[in-house]
């Protein structure tokens, strides 16, 4: 087992491990830095598969602007006594654990079950610049919708604000 | 698994993914407040990129659609987060609180 390895292992077990941190610790404030955390592990994985320019927009969108978003968040929606306690009754916890547990073996024997072509590892050779070609080329259409899409999210945002400001 | 490499397997990827998808299901199950439904959410869609990324790199290796695919998302995700919080806090503005059982006023 060489170095690579041995950090790819290393990432995977933080990614996993804090994406458990995210969905059961008590506070949100700890479900916020576990995200971060699983964000960063997700970055190294992109590293791992030649997609380092996917890492650094991980990096720069989530845990740069979204984190940024939730934490706001999470300081404007009142004090620590308002907010309810994250444990409900154990019948909800059950039934989620039995759910996501659920779905996850259904999932894992369509993964294992399906023939995917090609699954060893080739040449892999797609840099940055192929995927800008490839944005202005070929996928146009859905890069302008992306963009008209966030510039009605934020003037939403915006207008939600308003709403409640004119309320008063 | 060529070279007997860890990270140059496709199953290793596809199943931290779903990983991913089954903690975004439990939290958004199990949480009580809005914001960590919210974060719970960001989960499931960062496990739906990583999939993406992982069968543009193992099954197709010649073009680059998954990593655009995946740009796509994190666009999708940035709004999403947007408008919800903005929700959020006018929720908290007129409830007082943001506990997700509590706002029933629409159920009864």
């Amino acid at each position: 087992m060489n170095l690579p390895e041995i950090i790819f292992i290393l990432i995977m077990f933080v990614t996993m491990i804090s994406a458990l941190v995210t969905v059961l610790s008590g506070s949100v404030i700890y479900a916020m830095i576990g995200l971060v955390a699983t964000m960063f592990g997700i970055a190294g994985l992109y590293v791992y598969l030649n997609a380092s320019f996917l890492a650094m927009m991980q990096i720069l969108i989530y845990v740069g602007a979204i984190t940024i978003l939730i934490a706001f968040a999470i300081m404007l929606a009142g004090p620590f006594y308002k907010r309810p306690k994250e444990w409900s009754t154990t019948a909800k916890l059950a039934a989620s654990f039995v759910l996501s547990l659920f779905s996850f073996a259904v999932f894992f024997k369509v993964i294992m079950r399906t023939p995917w072509m090609n699954t060893k590892a080739q040449e892999f050779t797609i840099a940055t610049k192929d995927i800008g070609r490839l944005l202005f080329d070929k996928m146009t259409l859905p890069f302008e919708l992306i963009s008209l899409l966030i510039v009605v999210s934020i003037i939403g945002a915006i207008m939600l604000a308003l709403l409640s400001k004119g309320e008063k | 698994m060529t070279g007997a490499l860890m990270y140059n397997n496709l199953y290793i990827y596809l199943f931290v993914g779903l990983f991913l998808l089954c903690c975004g299901i439990l939290g958004l199950i199990y949480r009580r407040t809005l914001i960590g439904m919210l974060i719970s959410m960001e989960l499931v869609m960062n496990g739906a990129g990583l999939n993406f990324v992982a069968f543009n790199r193992f099954t197709s290796p010649e073009n680059a659609d998954g990593m655009a695919f995946t740009l796509f998302i994190m666009g999708i995700a940035a709004a999403e987060a947007a408008i919800a919080l903005g929700i959020i806090i006018l929720i908290f503005k007129r409830f007082g609180h943001i506990d997700s059982h509590e706002i029933k006023e629409m159920k009864d």
